[in-house]
């Protein structure tokens, strides 16, 4: 990997964008989690949301309402410096970082999902308690199968959101991408200056985000036509 | 266990007047921006038609779907860090903000308001032609002001999200609230209080843009709210 | 005068004459290209063979300023096209402030006068949602009269109504045919056409059929098609 870098960009570059590239494994993984975590939480948010249960869909209303006010900048202050002083505990960046990035990420799906779930006529609800089947039963085989087809663009979409989301986290000191990149553009090196680097970092986050906003649109599109 | 101590914030004059003049500074710098951002992304939507030339047309793409798919954070640091060097001329801090949010937010508007131009009916369109408009007229008598109204819930929930990622100015030392907030949390050492406390100020500002925006549509476009 | 879409003919060697005045229904089945051939003369649709001359202007595909013909030609739509951000009277006044050049008060002088002709004044400050489908009809008349063309264009102007606000409209249509304006109608309102057409034209896929006066056209219809066509309606 480094020598092909070495061979296509020579050796200062090449070890530039090496390093830039180490970087975004971190960017990615620390997506990921935010993804799938925010996406597993905001599922339960969803279903809560929904529930016959008052104090339940009022507890996933305040908490959706909560963290889609809250900055995403300010969730990663208060998670990775505000409660370990606080507490006086010792916090790891990749926590505060991908619990911040779960929460915000959660709280912006589960109203995708909801909004998904609320498209699907009345009438389809009633014909599965028609056939007997519990709130839960119905949910799963009928409804979640017709809503999931509604929501996967923006589901897409969010992704996108949360990639660019995972570069603020450099600011609680987690080395993802954005972190390296400002090192680079700081270390005061001939052929390291800012308007070099962050045009490299912008298009390393460009080539994770672009394929998915594409991917993104082409569902929406296949939606439309069905 | 849970030892609040907000009055290590109240008890200065100096965190006080940080956190009112940080508030302020945040408020218009994104109003501004908005607003500038605003009038861009029009001009990128409308650039977007199929008649403009495909080469304006093009640029225009690429820009927003650059801006759309790259964080906030990395177009910060270039306006700010990268700009400068290439035009060898150092503006304010407080220049590079203004101009990466104006640039931000436009790219984000001009895909709203595209989607909104893109729903008018072609109707509309046939009876504008029929009526002798010309294309220009037709844009902006019949095609824009239906489109933005169509649109608005969306640009005013886009914008108070964009609002929300603007804290990042501080990292380029722009005293914004964030700006304020670090400064404080660095010298009283209470930094849970302190983001607990720009949290709400931040949730109180998202909400007057709310209300000034819906004052805004009630001014310039009375006849989609009366009745 | 011919018309493709794509491969598709639409209009196959339509030749029509229409003297100043003369007042003319096109009717046809669904698909049989009578609105695209109204939708020709004022050139929201361009023919590609053949030639359209309205008013002494000859129209050609890819033509420059089609301005100049829509100006003589009014046109009211099926769905109304009425602008949803512009009160009734905006609706009449706007495009001729525009296109007409007139001034504020001359273009609200006419738009009332027109609002008047079409039974509706009262309205002139409410938005178009607030109206029923026939009074939006009778507006979009009054907007294109505005303009002063030489010929009206409808295309199917009652389809989109329930049935009780056919008539309103259907009034101020022969009111309009009794005033002499030369008109054009894609219409299946066999009771209007025979009241007021100088004219009946029956097309059927792509081609006219049959053209004959309306005593002519409802007693004693010539051909096949025609006859089939009158049974499915009358």
């Amino acid at each position: 990997m480094t020598e092909l870098l070495n061979s296509l960009f020579g050796p200062f570059y090449g070890n530039m964008i090496g390093l830039l590239l180490s970087a975004t494994q971190w960017t990615i993984y620390l997506s990921l989690a935010a993804f799938i975590g925010g996406g597993l939480l905001g599922l339960m948010l969803t279903v809560l949301k929904i529930s016959p249960l008052k104090p339940l869909r009022w507890f996933a209303t305040a908490y959706i309402w909560l963290f889609q006010s809250i900055p995403l900048l300010m969730l990663l202050f208060l998670l990775g410096l505000g409660i370990p002083v606080f507490f006086q505990i010792d916090v790891p960046a990749w926590l505060a970082a991908g619990t911040a990035l779960t929460l915000f990420t959660s709280a912006y799906m589960s109203e995708v999902w909801r909004g998904a779930l609320e498209s699907i006529p009345q009438g389809q609800w009633e014909a599965g308690k028609a056939v007997g089947l519990t709130f839960i039963q119905n949910l799963w085989w009928i409804i979640a199968p017709q809503a999931l087809r509604i929501a996967t663009p923006s589901t897409v979409g969010f992704m996108i959101q949360v990639i660019k989301g995972t570069s603020m986290a450099y600011i609680i000191d987690y080395n993802d991408l954005m972190r390296w990149g400002k090192k680079i553009a700081n270390s005061q090196l001939d052929g390291a200056e800012p308007f070099i680097v962050f045009p490299i970092v912008a298009l390393i986050y460009f080539c994770l985000c672009f394929p998915l906003s594409l991917w993104s649109k082409h569902l929406e599109k296949k939606m439309v036509l069905t | 266990m849970f030892d609040f101590r907000f009055y290590e914030i109240w008890r200065s004059e100096e965190f006080i007047s940080a956190l009112l003049s940080g508030a302020f500074n945040s408020f218009w710098l994104s109003a501004v921006g908005g607003m500038l951002g605003f009038c861009f992304g029009l001009m990128l939507a409308i650039s977007q038609d199929k008649t403009v030339f495909w080469g304006v047309r093009y640029t225009a793409r690429s820009y927003i779907e650059i801006v759309r798919n790259t964080p906030f954070i990395v177009q910060l640091f270039f306006v700010a860090f990268g700009l400068p060097l290439l035009f060898d001329y150092q503006w304010s801090f407080f220049a590079s903000a203004l101009l990466a949010i104006t640039l931000n937010f436009s790219a984000y508007f001009a895909e709203i308001v595209r989607s909104g131009i893109d729903t008018i009916d072609k109707g509309q369109l046939e009876a504008a032609k029929s009526l002798c408009f010309s294309k220009r007229q037709t844009l902006f008598d019949i095609i824009l002001p239906q489109a933005l109204v169509k649109v608005y819930p969306s640009l005013t929930s886009q914008f108070v999200f964009l609002f929300l990622t603007t804290g990042l100015v501080s990292e380029i030392s722009v005293e914004d609230l964030t700006w304020a907030g670090r400064f404080i949390s660095d010298r009283n050492f209470r930094d849970f209080e302190v983001f607990i406390v720009l949290t709400v100020i931040y949730i109180l500002l998202a909400w007057l843009f709310k209300l000034i925006l819906q004052g805004i549509k009630r001014l310039a476009f009375p006849w989609s709210v009366n009745k | 005068m011919s018309k493709w879409y794509d491969d598709f003919q639409v209009l196959k060697d339509i030749d029509l004459s229409v003297a100043f005045g003369e007042r003319i229904v096109i009717c046809g089945p669904s698909g049989s290209g009578k609105s695209t051939l109204i939708r020709c003369l004022n050139h929201l649709e361009e023919h590609q063979k053949g030639s359209i001359t309205v008013n002494d202007i000859s129209l050609s595909p890819g033509m420059k300023n089609p301005e100049k013909v829509r100006r003589e030609v009014g046109m009211v739509f099926q769905s109304f096209n009425l602008f949803p951000h512009l009160t009734i009277l905006e609706n009449c006044m706007l495009p001729q402030q525009r296109a007409l050049k007139r001034t504020k008060a001359e273009a609200r002088e006419i738009g009332m006068r027109f609002l008047e002709r079409v039974k509706i004044p009262e309205q002139s400050d409410k938005y178009p949602r607030q109206l029923s489908g026939g009074q939006q009809q009778r507006v979009a008349i009054a907007r294109a009269l505005c303009m002063e063309p030489k010929i009206m264009l409808f295309d199917e102007p009652t389809s989109a109504l329930d049935p009780e606000m056919v008539s309103e409209v259907l009034d101020t249509m022969i009111e309009l045919a009794e005033s002499g304006m030369t008109m054009l109608c894609v219409t299946h309102e066999m009771g209007f056409a025979r009241k007021v057409a100088d004219r009946v034209i029956f097309m059927d896929a792509g081609k006219i059929v049959e053209s004959s006066d309306p005593e002519a056209f409802f007693s004693n219809p010539q051909h096949p098609r025609t006859k089939e066509f009158l049974g499915q309606i009358l």
